[in-house]
């Protein structure tokens, strides 16, 4: 069972970490968003594994859709953020975010 | 277990995809891909209900509001991602899954487990008998998006 | 009885969250201010009521049932969430007040208040959770309405702080999640409870220290503890100013230091070397904020970085672990909400007043703005620690905890930082409210009452936790940090059921 979920976690840690870094270094908004949904593809994948190992299909299954009702609020308040940002700056380069350093 | 394994190669390839393509609607599709291989796998995990929402949410709501988020913002949004980002990815990519091979691999052998108590039941008892406070979260967590988005495009001009 | 009043927490603002923007078609500005802080109130009210019901480290406990079948809806009450309860309930209270004047140029009312009710409802569930996963959900729903909050303004920088807030707050849910799905594939369940019985009953130090590795990421970056503090100084200021003082008051506190305590204190226990790492976190976020506040021209950055700095001495004192070290932290904690929350609140009042943030541009503002002028002295002599303030005491209780505890370095970290937040904090009053005011100042008028009136209470608080801080320490912290002091015995014990 471990080899198994050994395997799961290895794509879902390999998802977290394309998709983080993505977020630290690309540059196009939307494209930031995009990372956002494959963190959030790795992070269910590791839940629902970790439920499938330990034979709790059905509460990882409860884990997994909560996770993704949160992941759409989530991206929906980020588009309407990005769009936003668009409406000030006529560019989807987050580098031209740059007024505030950090 | 092949068959599991290729699926997830095809996922981690798209979700590659989406993140390196140049066109932004080429990228969502590719996300929408990816989306259906991860259902695909959580059918065959004997997950039905994980997989519908996955495909049926992520693949196809999440989709339609990034190809929406790209036809507001018009097509001249174009923003090249620098050379810098993409010549490194594949490396950070290789580096990483050796970390992961060497590293977490034996640590993950380590990891000792409890085996739970089995759980009876079907699906909709589970989640509304035993994670119901997850559920009053998605209300509220509903709740919020609908009003921040709503918030975020109110016409400020017209108020009171 | 006690339990119907737990569910009051979530349900109350919720509830009112749903209805308010329908309401607000009624009437757009009277209706939701009065029910928004009615709301926060009965809050108020609650938790002291509760305080007087909740027997002394024990917890309470709400098992809900439907047709005689239990749910899995279940939400526990001891001293040291009812303490933290307590701390949401009065800064929101004071922020509503304010907000009824400070809002009015916003617009959209309605959408306002029912974003803050969501992230007060969302604070109150983590709190009241006994679930890791429920402790993420609820962390998520405050968030995502901070999110709208800080970008309320719709101007560039907000909309671009916002957005940056969100993308890190990401990658500290990931952090979060993935741990959370390591704990669930070993011990197979995720109640607080059953993951410390679990662990406590297998050997499984390395893959613990690992998920604290991952825990003390993401819930750091909710804390924003150096050096993870990145997006605190962006996100803060742009917010608008009530929103400002809920931020550092108490969301960071809550889905930060709240989340990570009850963790480490409840589920994994407090080994030495972790109680090591959060110590040495503390102190470098205590002095690097303190030095970055120091060349701070925005007065709303430099509060920004203040927070940073105190909650530094926050985890320092929990991270220390000793029961009098655990007091001064909470306390700690309590006095920074109700200070730096006043201190937010009057930098919204100098801004609308005088229409900039820059403190080199400000001069002389005591004579003109006499109110704000006294409370923000009141809320800067509290964080820095002068006594007898609120915050000197708990500050000094963490000094002496770390002296007795034989930590010496760390004490002298903690009184050389707390000059460096002194001098910071006199330097703002020095040139904001002192010296010869410049001729475009002549108009300015002090602001609106309510404006004033929330911030004349938050004051009043800070001098009275000060002046009476045996009985506050003996009402309310001290039962909290028997609470945590309990360790994991705590939760297996009474949690268990």
């Amino acid at each position: 069972m471990t080899e198994t979920w050994y395997l799961y976690m290895f794509f879902a840690a390999a998802l977290v970490a394309v998709g983080l870094y993505a977020l630290l270094t690309m540059r196009n908004i939307i494209r930031l968003l995009i990372a956002v949904g494959i963190i959030g593809k790795g992070i269910s994948l590791a839940l629902l594994a970790s439920g499938w190992a330990q034979n709790l299909l059905l509460t990882a299954q409860s884990l997994v859709i909560t996770f993704i009702v949160v992941e759409v609020c989530l991206v929906a308040v980020a588009l309407a953020l990005a769009i936003n940002a668009y409406r000030h700056t006529k560019d989807l380069d987050v580098r031209k975010l740059t007024r505030l350093k950090g | 277990m092949t068959l599991q394994t290729l699926l997830l190669i095809g996922l981690i390839v798209f979700s590659a995809l989406a993140l390196l393509s140049r066109d932004l609607i080429k990228a969502a599709i590719s996300f929408a891909a990816a989306s259906l291989f991860l259902g695909i796998v959580f059918f065959r995990m004997g997950a039905p209900y994980a997989g519908v929402f996955e495909i049926s949410v992520v693949a196809g709501l999440i989709t339609v509001l990034f190809i929406l988020a790209v036809a507001l913002t018009e097509k001249k949004a174009e923003v090249r991602e620098s050379p810098k980002a993409r010549l490194i990815f594949p490396l950070f990519f290789i580096v990483f899954i050796i970390i992961d091979v060497l590293v977490m691999r034996g640590l993950i052998r380590k990891i000792p487990t409890l085996p739970a108590e089995a759980e009876t039941g079907l699906f909709g008892q589970v989640l509304w008998g035993q994670r119901t406070f997850d559920l009053v979260g998605q209300v509220a967590v509903i709740l919020a998006g609908v009003f921040a988005v709503l918030a975020l495009f109110r016409k400020k001009d017209l108020d009171d | 009885m006690e339990t119907t009043l737990i569910v009051f927490f979530l349900v109350l603002p919720l509830a009112l969250a749903a209805v308010l923007p329908l309401l607000g078609r009624l009437s757009k500005r009277v209706l939701p201010d009065i029910l928004a802080n009615a709301v926060f109130f009965v809050l108020v009210v609650n938790a002291f009521v509760l305080g007087r019901r909740i027997p002394a480290g024990e917890p309470l406990i709400l098992q809900a049932s439907w047709f005689g079948e239990p749910l899995g809806l279940r939400m526990a009450v001891d001293n040291f969430s009812l303490f933290l309860l307590l701390a949401v309930a009065l800064v929101s209270l004071c922020v509503g007040l304010y907000s009824i004047s400070y809002m009015e140029h916003f617009g959209s009312k309605p959408a306002y208040y029912a974003l803050l009710l969501i992230m007060v409802a969302g604070m109150n569930g983590l709190i009241l959770s006994t679930d890791l996963f429920g402790i993420y959900v609820f962390l998520e729903v405050a968030a995502v309405a901070s999110y709208a909050l800080v970008a309320f303004g719709l101007g560039r920088d907000e909309v671009e702080a916002a957005f940056k807030y969100l993308m890190l707050s990401v990658a500290a849910s990931a952090f979060i999640l993935i741990s959370i799905a390591v704990i669930f594939f070993m011990t197979g369940s995720l109640a607080l409870s059953d993951v410390a019985r679990s662990l406590a009953a297998m050997d499984a130090g390395p893959v613990v220290a690992v998920c604290s590795a991952l825990f003390l990421m993401g819930f750091g970056l909710k804390a924003a503890l150096i050096p993870f503090h990145a997006w605190l100084p962006d996100a803060h200021p742009s917010a608008p100013a009530p929103i400002s003082a809920m931020l550092s008051g108490l969301l960071i506190k809550v889905s930060g230091v709240y989340a990570m305590t009850r963790i480490f204190f409840h589920v994994f226990g407090l080994t030495p070397a972790l109680s090591m790492v959060l110590m040495i976190l503390g102190s470098v976020s205590i002095v690097l904020a303190a030095f970055l506040a120091l060349g701070q021209k925005d007065l709303k950055r430099m509060l920004a970085y203040s927070s940073i700095s105190q909650v530094g001495y926050v985890v320092l004192g929990l991270g220390l672990g000793t029961p009098l070290g655990i007091i001064g932290g909470l306390f700690h904690l309590f006095n920074h909400a109700l200070a730096k929350g006043l201190l937010f609140l009057n930098s919204g009042s100098i801004q609308s007043a005088a229409g900039t943030r820059n403190l080199d541009e400000m001069a002389g503002l005591a004579r003109r703005m006499p109110v704000t002028a006294v409370t923000s002295l009141v809320g800067s002599l509290s964080i820095a620690g002068v006594p007898p303030l609120n915050g000197f005491w708990s500050k000094l209780i963490i000094i002496i905890a770390l002296v007795q505890a034989g930590q010496g370095g760390f004490a002298l970290i903690a009184v050389l930082a707390s000059i460096l937040t002194l001098w910071y904090y006199l330097l703002f009053q020095r040139k904001a409210f002192f010296g010869k005011p410049e001729e475009r100042w002549k108009d300015i008028r002090e602001a609106p009452f309510w404006m004033t009136a929330s911030t004349v209470v938050l004051a009043l608080l800070c001098i009275g936790v000060g002046i009476f801080f045996s009985p506050v320490v003996a009402a309310w912290i001290e039962p909290a940090a028997g609470v945590l002091g309990k360790g994991i015995q705590f939760v297996l014990g009474a949690w268990g059921l």
